[in-house]
């Protein structure tokens, strides 16, 4: 999939021209708003602004719905029929993502892709498009270059934006896929100048690296019964909010659901490792019964686990779990003060 | 400030009270909860206009209850509440959930608090519960600080709204809510957040049968939203904390306050107030208003 | 759909001790009433949980009745008060929601008053007539409703026979 890097120089105003048309052509472009990424009806509502925090929440619903049909079933008087879900491929091509984001899709796929592939993610990846646009802003719940990110990082973007200045966008190709989207919009493009993007690029301020992954890692696997688990357990309410903003968690529940009393549907929908029944099995027993081991677990499937698994940290360091978390629990401050005493 | 600390420690020290609930300052205008065991800890505490939290979630939670429990003596817990968290804490005790006689309530004169982190105080950024708060002195408490300070004054746009939707026709209203319960995601922050869901298994929780169907769709958020609601009027006392940790910004609290309207309307009762008297649903009087039936 | 022809769903729900048996009343002295209301038997006014009627209109109800002993007849003694105070929350709760409050409605029936409920059944479906089916809630199963277009066809059977059994 590497391509050669590619760069090109676009205005905004036929940056927005290309956008009229994607919609023209029936495709969905999402950009971010304040809450989440939206579909564009108008090209008056695209802000392409690099210095805005990311949106509540990610674009990760549009790859992984939070519920969504497998199947449908029907029960006649001795059989049951099922019938298949059609997903539609439609283009989803996604202005504006931030890096944070970008990178989820990337990591997410290892997933999806493990021990079965996942054809609704598959499919709905395949039409992903994704433009990133480099990010010049941080507040204190960011830490993507803790995780091997940056605010300049075109990881998971098949197009990706460096605003020069005020009109005009240094404009990458990153992917085979981003060089076919653009290709038809080729007119718009102008020979651009490595040297300028590098300028801009070198002169963001990165957020400060808070804590070395492989130390985490280390911790994570020597302090699975360090009291400090108990301390956060106290604190946390056990809501899901950190799971299902966060733009790489990826667990579900398969729950049936009846219409009526012959038919009715199989459906796949989000779940949160930090509810009870989480792993509630169907004994009664509960192997996380209590909040601290639900929160150490939180923390060990993205740090540890998941690096185990697939060579990734299931983070993307976008900080959103922590600026939501009703009583404040900083994801960044437990593991970058992982090695100090209680 | 110091007053607080000092108090603090010395219930500690004394071993009077098993941990002490408070808040510490995490940046310029923006706080978190604090459970404090070690005297030494209690320089941390802090209380201003940006303690949000109500903090009286914690008192049902069975894990910080059990630290009141040692061997050889069972100890309270106290607990920082603003004067709007203590109608919380007192409508716990009401549902018998916790008793007056296990917790120190250390509690301040209030002049408002801001409407969510990342804000300045000032009138505009008030937290609307603010606006219409009639209790800037505590009802019940054990230890009061801090001194009386004006609020500052801001137009109640949470009535209005209210105002506008019940003017609207069924369908509209109907449109309206079903577009904002459609953004829910089912993470139950509200439920978590929400001092008086306190249920050990939520009725969402329960899965034969499965009353309220737990994907997200349309129609499984309409019945949790509507549920959560009803469980919740006549009980809520309005900390407005579900509106805050929503992800969504649905407009929970908004409901609420309508059905303590309602309960207002009704019945005269205001969730929260009164040790003395019974809760509303949880008791009845035979002169109730028949109007509703055939 | 045509609305003349059209016939309403829904689903009764009664107290063992006082509707239920006026209700049987009603049957055992020939009363006539329209067809439409489903009967569920239920202990108590106040054993029922507003998540039954919230259920009732997801599987299609399209109005609600709940009917219970007199004040002062419980057979619980005043387990119809709970749920007089619990159901007027409830019933505004829905009306603010954006439910019209016709679509819920409550009575006290007792076990003698067969002709009370032959009439409040015939009110209630009058009442749902005019309003009309629920659509607002039905199109929460539009996605059911395309997968399996017979479930329509299935529902306007069963409605075209008990009429013709009535």
């Amino acid at each position: 999939m590497n391509f050669k890097m590619d760069e090109k120089i676009i205005s905004k105003e036929d940056l927005l021209k290309i956008c009229q048309d994607v919609i023209a052509k029936g495709h969905t472009l999402l950009t971010p708003g304040m809450n989440e990424y939206f579909p564009v009806k108008d090209i008056s509502q695209i802000n392409l602004n690099s210095s805005a925090l990311p949106a509540k929440t990610s674009y990760k619903s549009y790859v992984f719905p939070r519920s969504e049909p497998v199947l449908y079933y029907k029960r006649s008087k001795d059989d049951v029929q099922l019938i298949d879900v059609n997903v539609d491929g439609k283009n989803i091509i996604i202005l504006g993502a931030k890096p944070c984001d970008t990178n989820s899709i990337s990591i997410m796929r290892h997933l999806f892709n493990w021990d079965y592939s996942d054809e609704f993610f598959n499919l709905r990846e395949k039409h992903f498009i994704i433009i990133g646009l480099m990010c010049s802003h941080y507040d204190e719940y960011c830490f993507c270059t803790s995780v091997g990110s940056s605010p300049v990082s075109d990881k998971g973007s098949d197009i990706f934006l460096i605003p020069l200045d005020e009109n005009n966008f240094a404009l990458r190709i990153i992917t085979e896929k981003g060089k076919e989207f653009i290709e038809p919009y080729a007119e718009y493009l102008k020979p651009g100048d490595e040297t300028r993007s590098k300028q801009v690029t070198e002169n963001v301020k990165l957020p400060e690296v808070v804590f070395d992954s492989k130390e985490v890692y280390e911790w994570l696997g020597e302090n699975f019964e360090s009291p400090k688990w108990e301390g956060i357990g106290n604190l946390c309410l056990s809501c899901a909010q950190c799971a299902f903003v966060c733009p790489v968690c990826h667990c579900f529940d398969i729950v049936d659901e009846d219409y009526s009393y012959s038919e009715g549907r199989r459906m796949k929908n989000w779940d949160g490792c930090q509810f009870g029944n989480f792993t509630l099995h169907a004994s009664g027993h509960n192997p996380r019964d209590i909040q601290s081991k639900r929160y150490r677990q939180r923390v060990n499937h993205k740090f540890r686990y998941y690096v185990d698994k697939f060579g990734e940290i299931l983070c993307t360091g976008c900080g959103r779990c922590s600026r939501g978390c009703p009583v404040s629990i900083d994801i960044k401050e437990i593991v970058s003060n992982c090695k100090e005493s209680v | 400030m110091e007053e607080l600390r000092e108090y603090a420690k010395e219930l500690l020290e004394k071993k009077e009270v098993a941990a002490v609930i408070g808040y510490t300052q995490v940046s310029e205008n923006r706080t978190k909860p604090i459970i404090i065991t070690d005297p030494a800890d209690a320089s941390k505490l802090v209380f201003n206009e940006y303690c949000l939290n109500n903090l009286s979630v914690y008192l049902t939670k069975a894990r910080i209850n059990a630290m009141c429990r040692t061997k050889d003596k069972i100890m309270k817990l106290a607990i920082c509440a603003k004067p709007c968290d203590v109608h919380s804490i007192v409508a716990l005790i009401q549902e018998n959930q916790v008793h007056r006689n296990d917790i120190v309530i250390i509690s301040f004169n209030c002049h408002g608090a801001v409407k969510d982190f990342g804000y300045e105080f000032s009138g505009e950024n008030l937290a609307s519960k603010c606006i219409t708060c009639e209790t800037h002195k505590p009802l019940y408490f054990d230890k009061i600080f801090g001194e009386e300070k004006e609020t500052p004054k801001a137009s109640d746009a949470a009535l209005a709204r209210i105002e506008e939707l019940e003017s609207m026709t069924h369908e509209e209203r109907f449109e309206y809510f079903n577009n904002e319960f459609d953004k829910c995601i089912k993470c139950y922050a509200c439920r978590a957040v929400c001092p008086l869901c306190y249920c050990q298994r939520c009725i969402t929780d329960k899965a034969i049968p499965r009353w309220i169907e737990s994907s997200s769709h349309q129609r499984g958020n309409f019945s949790w939203n509507i549920v959560r609601a009803f469980h919740l009027s006549a009980r809520c006392t309005g900390c407005g904390e579900c509106d805050r940790a929503c992800p969504m910004d649905i407009p929970l609290s908004l409901i609420n306050r309508r059905m303590a309207m309602e309960a207002k309307k009704s019945f005269s009762y205001v969730s929260g107030r009164s040790l003395e008297t019974p809760t509303l649903v949880g008791s009845f009087n035979e002169k109730d208003s028949d109007e509703l039936f055939m | 759909m045509d609305k003349e022809k059209w016939e309403p769903k829904i689903v009764a729900f009664v107290c063992n001790w006082c509707t239920y048996t006026g209700a049987d009343l009603a049957g055992t002295s020939r009363m006539k009433y329209p067809a439409n209301a489903k009967m569920i038997r239920v202990m108590c006014s106040g054993s029922i949980d507003p998540v039954f009627i919230i259920k009732a209109f997801e599987r299609g109800a399209d109005g609600v009745l709940v009917s219970g002993c007199h004040p002062n007849d419980c057979h619980y003694n005043a387990g119809n008060f709970h749920a007089r105070r619990r159901w007027d929350f409830f019933h505004e709760l829905l009306d603010f929601i954006g439910i019209e409050k016709e679509r819920l409605q409550f009575s006290w029936i007792s076990a003698s008053e067969g002709k009370k409920f032959a009439d409040v059944i015939a009110k209630v479906t009058k009442d749902i007539k005019t309003l009309g089916p629920f659509t607002a809630y039905k199109k929460m199963n539009s996605e059911f409703t395309a997968v399996f277009p017979e479930i329509q066809e299935v529902v306007k059977e069963t409605i075209i026979k008990e009429k013709e059994t009535v």
